[in-house]
């Protein structure tokens, strides 16, 4: 099963994205965190098919968890989207220029996020094989 | 997963939205109270607390707007964009503002309340679109951007890449303040970053800001992880690393730093009172804002403790007015010394009185929590509760409404998790299938009343006798009324239920309860019927007044006396007592202190003459007197409260506190002791 981890301090977001997965006709494995810390101590415990994460959070943002994750050799690869309410073009630019795979504006429909993950998942698989 | 499935996720997840967002609301509260209490002392606000806010207004707008409430977004957007403003030093705010803000987040807060009982948001439509013109017409005083190029730097690609624009312009701030930018290098267990990385920005914080926290690749281990700290401060490298009881090597100094620019700093959170540095400019400004003023609540104590003080030297008029009318010839002074004596007595109870009033806040605050856990709870259990409030507006001592906040916590998860039952076992006995738990406030006199009342399953006070004998609490045989029972349910440890479940946690219980409650002079009772549900009474005080207090003991009888009062302790053997004229003296370094035994003050038996005893000098201005006691039994913090009955009369005692075990001790009255020991003839003999 594929597995995707979530991060995002919101709790009704993460309820609101982790229905649009699961409304997915393929079962995914949704891994949630809380914060960008809890997310680095997630990070090593599974092997992970997508990152979403939120850019403005505690602790630390979504900016440096993604150029964490696009410059560790473990976790290159997996694709990132960052998912954040309009806001700071800059902000958006910077997440694009650090390595995120796609990018998409709150408030969206579920409809929305459920295309952009299939493609996003489709889009490894291809890259592996 | 089928269409209604997924519906009620949703409605789950807007329930847990609603109740979100009321808490980020609340820290929206706390935050611009902390800047307009920051800008009234002429402080500048923590950068930390204006992002917070920011952070807020921005999640609330994107929450808002994924759930469909578009004027609820509306109107936190604006929000965000003038806090986006003022974070980024872009704009200044004065107090007009901060009641702007502070409007808003209260309309926001109305209109989530509409949201929580199902209404739409469009009902506020207008208000929301008056206030919106209204805070982008306000002229939040924007200021150019300037500042030094980040690219001439001498910092990692990777850490300037990563950062938002916020911490941006937090470093183009550090940078006009010609502050120093420091890279502070750490690689810490995976397990436990959190805490290391937790002290180092409080440290951090001190001597600057942190401005960015970026987690690296390359730890020796999977389970450890390097972490790269940009820091402003002006301690040089090698000081800051000190500081942080860090390696020298692990901080290094940024280079190219350049000249500050000429640009005046622009305040973090722009709250720079300079410009309103014309006192009467402040004055009016303060004034037209609003007519109330925020007071730290230490600052109360210290007026609540000079109040008991001249209560005091109230006593010691009178005192001296008694000893006057004994002569004849200064009977008549005795007399006026009465009348104004007595008159003070009044004000000072008008003063006493004036100061508990101003710490009175209404119990309303305790109560939003309580809406917010039943609303968390209903998620968590699934279960269909009511909590109706009655009597928010009762009013007690801000410290007791903190304080009070675990109890009836407690008291309600515990009616959520235990009393009220199943919706189908409610059908079964007949009972409506939404529970109810009703709080009522009521004031009696000087007390507070909080009912607490389930219409759960109730107690049966047989089982509770039944299971404190199993334990071996109470004899088989014992004879208990029906509240003695219902007490059996407050000792430590003790559960009807054996199963422990998350939301009222592991039996820490009703003892819990019970010692929150004495702790403020408090008293808890329960009642229950069997299939009707359980009702908790707590018997609170409206106010407190705290001193802190040394315990002594005489005999089995222990007493408090306020530290106050107490210049020293030391041990005595009766051969450092004299006696002299008639009085007893201790000698203390040369100075003959006159004695005064605890015992003979109220008439207990004396201890025997050889024994040791312990002198407590007592001292209210330059005069002391040395009391003696049996036994010292450390310090507390006590509640005093007004002795009742024939006990007030008695000179010496102050009031009457009661230890955290619920049994009363009196208060000693330094003064009316100093006094006496000064002018008594008659020692003990």
């Amino acid at each position: 099963m594929r597995r995707i981890l979530v991060v995002e301090d919101s709790g009704a977001m993460r309820a609101l994205i982790g229905t649009a997965l699961e409304g997915l006709e393929e079962k995914l494995e949704i891994d949630e965190a809380e914060s960008g810390f809890a997310a680095l101590r997630m990070l090593p415990r599974y092997a992970y098919d997508l990152i979403v994460t939120d850019i403005n959070m505690p602790d630390i943002n979504g900016l440096e968890l993604l150029s964490f994750v696009k410059r560790d050799p473990r976790y290159r690869s997996t694709p990132l989207l960052i998912v954040s309410s309009e806001g700071s073009e800059r902000d958006r630019e910077k997440g694009l220029a650090l390595g995120a795979d796609a990018y998409l504006v709150k408030p969206f429909g579920t409809e929305a996020l459920q295309r952009l993950v299939l493609d996003m998942l489709a889009a490894a698989e291809r890259g592996r094989s | 997963m089928a269409g209604k499935g997924r519906k009620s996720a949703r409605d789950k997840a807007q329930l847990e939205f609603v109740s979100e967002a009321e808490e980020l609301l609340e820290r929206m509260r706390d935050d611009l109270s902390a800047l307009a209490e920051a800008h009234a002392q002429g402080r500048e606000a923590q950068p930390a607390t204006v992002n917070q806010l920011f952070r807020s207004a921005h999640t609330l707008k994107g929450s808002a707007g994924m759930f469909g409430f578009a004027q609820l977004s509306e109107l936190a957007h604006h929000l965000e964009d003038v806090l986006d403003r003022l974070r980024m030093g872009r704009a200044t705010l004065g107090r007009p503002g901060l009641a702007l803000l502070d409007e808003s987040v209260s309309l926001a807060a109305t209109a989530l309340e509409k949201l929580g009982r199902g209404a739409g948001d469009e009902t506020l439509s207008d208000a929301i679109s008056d206030l919106v013109g209204r805070i982008a017409a306000f002229d939040a005083t924007p200021q150019p951007e300037t500042g030094p190029a980040l690219s001439s730097l001498e910092l990692p690609a990777g850490l300037l890449r990563a950062l938002t624009e916020y911490e941006e312009a937090r470093l183009r701030e550090s940078l006009a303040r010609g502050r120093g930018l420091h890279l502070i290098e750490v690689e810490l267990e995976l397990s436990a970053f959190e805490e290391t990385l937790g002290e180092l920005s409080r440290a951090i914080l001190e001597v600057g800001e942190l401005i960015s926290t970026l987690p690296s690749p390359g730890a020796a281990s999977d389970s450890r992880i390097r972490f790269l700290l940009l820091a402003a401060s002006e301690l040089s490298a090698s000081e800051l690393a000190n500081r942080l009881e860090l390696d020298v090597s692990a901080v290094r100094p940024a280079r190219g730093q350049g000249a500050p620019p000429g640009r005046a700093p622009a305040a973090a959170g722009a709250m720079a009172p300079s410009e309103t540095k014309s006192v009467e400019g402040e004055a009016a400004t303060l004034k037209s804002l609003s007519e109330t003023v925020r007071v730290d609540i230490k600052k109360l104590d210290e007026l609540m403790n000079l109040v008991g003080e001249l209560a005091r030297e109230r006593a010691a008029l009178r005192a001296l007015g008694v000893r006057l009318a004994e002569e004849r010839a200064t009977a008549g002074l005795a007399r006026e010394l009465d009348k104004i004596q007595r008159g003070l007595e009044r004000k000072v109870q008008e003063l006493q009185a004036g100061v508990l009033d101003v710490r009175m806040v209404p119990l309303r605050q305790v109560f939003d929590k309580l809406t917010r856990v039943t609303r968390r709870l209903k998620l968590d259990l699934g279960k269909d509760v009511r909590l109706e409030l009655r009597g928010a507006e009762t009013e007690l001592d801000k410290l007791i409404v903190e304080q009070l906040v675990d109890p009836l916590m407690h008291l309600v998860r515990n009616a959520f998790d235990h009393a009220i039952e199943s919706a189908e076992e409610r059908d079964r006995a007949g009972k409506p299938r939404e529970g109810l738990i009703r709080i009522e406030a009521t004031q009696r006199g000087h007390d507070v009343a909080l009912l607490v009342r389930d219409d759960g399953r109730g107690i049966d006070p047989d089982q509770v006798r039944a299971s404190a004998a199993e334990r071996g609490l109470i004899a088989e045989d014992a004879q208990l009324s029906r509240r003695e029972c219902f007490d059996l349910l407050f000792l430590p440890g003790f559960s009807t239920r054996s199963n422990v479940t998350e939301t009222s946690g592991r039996g820490v219980g009703l003892d819990v309860v019970r010692s929150n409650l004495s702790a403020l002079g408090g008293l808890v009772v329960m009642d229950s019927t069997l299939g009707r549900g359980t009702q908790v009474t707590l018997t609170l005080p409206i106010t407190l007044a705290i001193v802190q207090a040394l315990l002594v003991g005489v005999l089995d009888q222990s007493f408090a006396i306020p530290l106050g009062g107490v210049r020293e302790t030391l041990l005595v053997a009766p051969s450092d007592l004299q006696r002299s004229a008639g009085r007893e003296l201790l000698n203390l370094r040369g100075e003959a202190l006159p004695v005064l035994r605890l015992a003979h003050e109220f008439g207990l038996p004396l201890p025997a003459h050889d024994q040791k005893q312990y002198a407590v000098v007592l001292g209210m201005g330059d005069a002391r007197v040395a009391l003696l006691v049996d036994r010292l039994e450390g310090q507390q913090d006590a509640v005093i409260k007004p002795v009742q009955g024939p006990l007030r009369a008695v000179r010496g005692v102050a009031g009457a506190t009661e230890l955290g075990s619920q049994h009363a001790v009196l208060v000693l009255d330094v003064s009316a002791l100093v006094e006496d020991g000064g002018y008594r003839r008659e020692g003990p003999a």
